[in-house]
């Protein structure tokens, strides 16, 4: 057993500890308090941080060098995400395009498809939403309906996604689109699809804490090239878990910096303001030893990466941690500062260090978003410890 | 970086595990904990002396094998599997604090061969905010101490005063305290003995803080794990309306919640004893989140093993019960649950 960070592994992490501490002015959250900034402003920020990253070389860490990658490995991966939470750095403007698209795309795409959408996805010039989720198919994703049906050399695409995020800022999207409708998983591709393609509508859809960040997509007969297609027609469905499986390891790296930034913020809020009470001290040591269990599994997944193994159904585990941990800091943080933690963050009165109302609602989507909880406790019952199935 | 065991770690914790499935199963576990006796097999424990494991993290001049935390880990986990009866985290520690103090060589030595016992007589009252008056008077140590595990058969208690730790000589005046787990051999000890000063209380603390926290968090991982594993067992086996109740969603998804709690259990104990092992600056702080989450995870672990096997559960039997009375006691021993995640919350705020 080895838990210590390589020498090399060591001189990254530095080398980009001083490279964000000079290039990053301002943190997000600051971004974030600043009346002066709306939601447009906020995405040309991300887009801006995004291409800086690209410029110097701190995207696609692990992806094969041909492709605009670093050639290194997970593990920087992992270093980089910590950094980045630890930082307070703006979050990706292609966060789904660079965690999702760009590994279905090394691992199942043709190279013109990897020249032709890599570059500008790394450069931020073109935004990236998913496609999966539809009204009558969420949890249970392989019922989807959206159809794509090849007319000579193009799909012809009718249906409607929903709860696409990035939806109303995305350029294209990568689409699980039906192209047999016969079979549940074998009629089921995976489709790149221009959004500014006639016959497409895409319409916000406002979530519980007033953002847009969600988007309805209408296709209305839209004719997309049958060239798009990522692997062959009708195996869209494995493409899309091993891209969720990406999704949910890639979503866990950086969750335990972001919310030890969170955690140590609220103890020192509460040492501010004087809260000492057993109760409060109770609760917050409860969610200072899960915050370091969450590490020590972290740690653990890093030394795996290392050791070579690849990333298992055990990223449900992960997954689960981490969301409803989230949800727990939240809701305490709520319980312990009383009426003044449910201030918004435009109010003057409010605190300026974390948006506790806005993080609290947003926490509710993360045990949904990626397979809910449910879901994952579903595959950890099957597939890892093999109980009977229905 | 990785965090497998090392070949060497391995094969102690596999020859160890065997030692126990010969020696110590369940069956005689059992025998042995609701005798009148002592409560462990001086027979195993001579065995245990003969094969080094007495002497496990004791220095290698003492007869001991100078090893660290993960080996502690290691034996642990595999002794709370099996309910392994006997104060063998108990002397682990004592044996440490003397080790520390320094000027007992014979003695470590005698307690690494399992010719002598000694394990810690804390300061803890019966009642929470008690404080028991034991001192040190005229080369003797007087008072009454509660809880003090396995002074029956102890011949040395490391006796915790205001004025430091004493090493006190048996024969001791005993009372067995009975209380939930039958497996546990607790005793009110009314000293009058002999004793010489051994420390100032920072070795206690020392110890206790960290080879105690550590081996009660690898009891509690290891509890985790087996009630898991019997309920996944059961869960393929028994059946109800005509199929295996393991296909029922709503026991599936408080068996992944099992797993989570295990493998994180898993992840921090390890963890935190390889930063004992290397000096690590955060080991403080993961010691105590593992001994706060593990044994947590094996008090949730042990109530749901209990309700996912029913009726057959809360029968004296099945032994699920063994493993929920050893969680209780655990969670009050090696430092209580709720204070331990103060020092939690105050070691995270310190940390500001």
């Amino acid at each position: 057993m080895d838990l210590a960070l390589s020498q090399h592994h060591q001189s990254f992490r530095s080398e980009l500890h001083d490279w964000i501490a000079a290039e990053l002015t301002r943190t997000w959250s600051q971004e974030l308090r600043d009346p002066a900034n709306g939601e447009h402003e906020l995405i040309e920020l991300r887009r801006a941080w995004q291409r800086k990253l690209n410029e110097a070389g701190y995207l696609g860490l692990s992806w094969p060098e041909e492709w605009g990658g670093r050639g290194l490995g997970q593990v920087e991966e992992v270093i980089a995400a910590e950094e980045f939470a630890g930082a307070d750095a703006p979050p990706g403007i292609n966060v789904l395009g660079l965690n999702l698209c760009a590994p279905a795309l090394i691992h199942h795409g043709n190279e013109e498809q990897r020249r032709r959408f890599i570059p500008p996805m790394l450069a931020g010039d073109e935004i990236w939403c998913q496609g999966f989720s539809e009204p009558g198919a969420g949890s249970d994703l392989a019922s989807l309906r959206t159809r794509a049906e090849l007319s000579g050399d193009h799909f012809v695409v009718n249906g409607q996604k929903c709860w696409t995020t990035f939806g109303p800022w995305a350029d294209w999207i990568f689409l699980l689109a039906r192209t047999d409708p016969d079979d549940r998983y074998g009629g089921i591709s995976f489709i790149l699809v221009d959004l500014a393609t006639e016959g497409i509508e895409v319409r916000p859809l406002r979530q519980i804490t007033g953002e847009n960040e969600f988007g309805e997509v209408f296709f209305d007969n839209a004719r997309v090239p049958a060239a798009n297609v990522v692997g062959e027609i009708g195996q869209g469905w494995p493409i899309a878990m091993t891209v969720l499986g990406y999704e949910r390891g890639a979503g866990t790296a950086d969750q335990a910096a972001r919310l030890g930034n969170d955690l140590r913020t609220l103890i020192s809020t509460c040492r501010e303001l004087g809260i000492d009470d057993t109760e409060t001290r109770r609760r917050l040591g409860k969610l200072v030893v899960d915050l370091e269990v969450m590490r020590a599994n972290g740690y653990r997944t890093i030394a795996d990466l290392d050791a070579g193994k690849a990333p298992g159904p055990e990223s449900s585990i992960e997954k689960l941690v981490w969301s409803e941990y989230d949800q727990r800091l939240r809701l305490a943080a709520l319980d312990i500062l009383g009426p003044g933690g449910q201030l918004l963050r435009s109010e003057p009165a409010a605190r300026s260090d974390v948006d506790w109302p806005r993080n609290f609602l947003w926490s509710r989507a993360e045990t949904i978003f990626s397979g809910s909880s449910e879901i994952q406790r579903n595959i950890i019952a099957k597939r890892v410890l093999s109980l009977p199935t229905l | 970086m990785n965090f497998d065991l090392s070949d060497d770690q391995r094969l102690l914790r596999d020859s160890f595990a065997e030692l126990l499935a010969n020696e110590s199963s369940v069956d005689k576990a059992r025998e042995v904990a609701e005798s009148d006796g002592e409560g462990f097999s001086r027979e195993l424990w001579a065995q245990m002396a003969g094969l080094g494991y007495l002497g496990l993290v004791a220095p290698e001049l003492a007869g001991g094998h100078g090893l660290g935390g993960v080996e502690l880990a290691l034996v642990c986990e595999e002794m709370a599997k099996r309910c392994f009866p006997g104060p063998y985290l108990e002397q682990v520690l004592a044996i440490k604090v003397i080790e520390v103090a320094g000027g007992q060589d014979e003695l470590l030595g005698r307690l690494v061969s399992g010719e002598a016992l000694a394990v810690i007589a804390d300061r803890d009252g019966v009642w929470p905010g008690q404080t028991p008056d034991l001192r040190f008077e005229d080369g003797r140590v007087k008072g009454r101490a509660y809880f003090v595990p396995y002074a029956g058969s102890a011949t040395h208690l490391i006796v915790r005063t205001a004025a430091g730790a004493f090493l006190a000589e048996g024969p001791f005046e005993t009372r067995r305290m009975q209380a939930l787990d039958e497996a546990a051999r607790f005793y009110e000890v009314g000293l009058d003995n002999e004793a010489v000063p051994l420390c100032e209380d920072g070795p206690v603390v020392e110890v206790t803080s960290t080879f105690g926290l550590l081996g009660a968090a690898a009891f509690g991982l290891g509890i985790a794990g087996e009630t898991l594993s019997r309920c996944l067992d059961y869960a393929r086996e028994r059946e109800t309306f005509g199929r295996p109740i393991g296909i029922y969603q709503s026991l599936q998804h408080r068996m992944a919640d099992m797993l989570l709690r295990t493998e994180s259990s898993r992840s921090a104990v390890y963890r935190a004893a390889w930063c004992l092992d290397n000096e690590h600056e955060e080991t403080g702080l993961a010691l105590l989140a593992a001994r706060a989450y593990a044994v947590e995870a094996a008090r949730l672990n042990s109530q749901e093993a209990i309700q996912i096997h029913g009726g057959n559960g809360f029968t004296w039997e099945y032994d699920l019960h063994r493993y929920l009375k050893r969680a209780m006691t655990l969670d009050q021993f090696y430092g209580r649950s709720g204070e331990i995640l103060e020092m939690a919350h105050e070691a995270a705020a310190g940390a500001l």
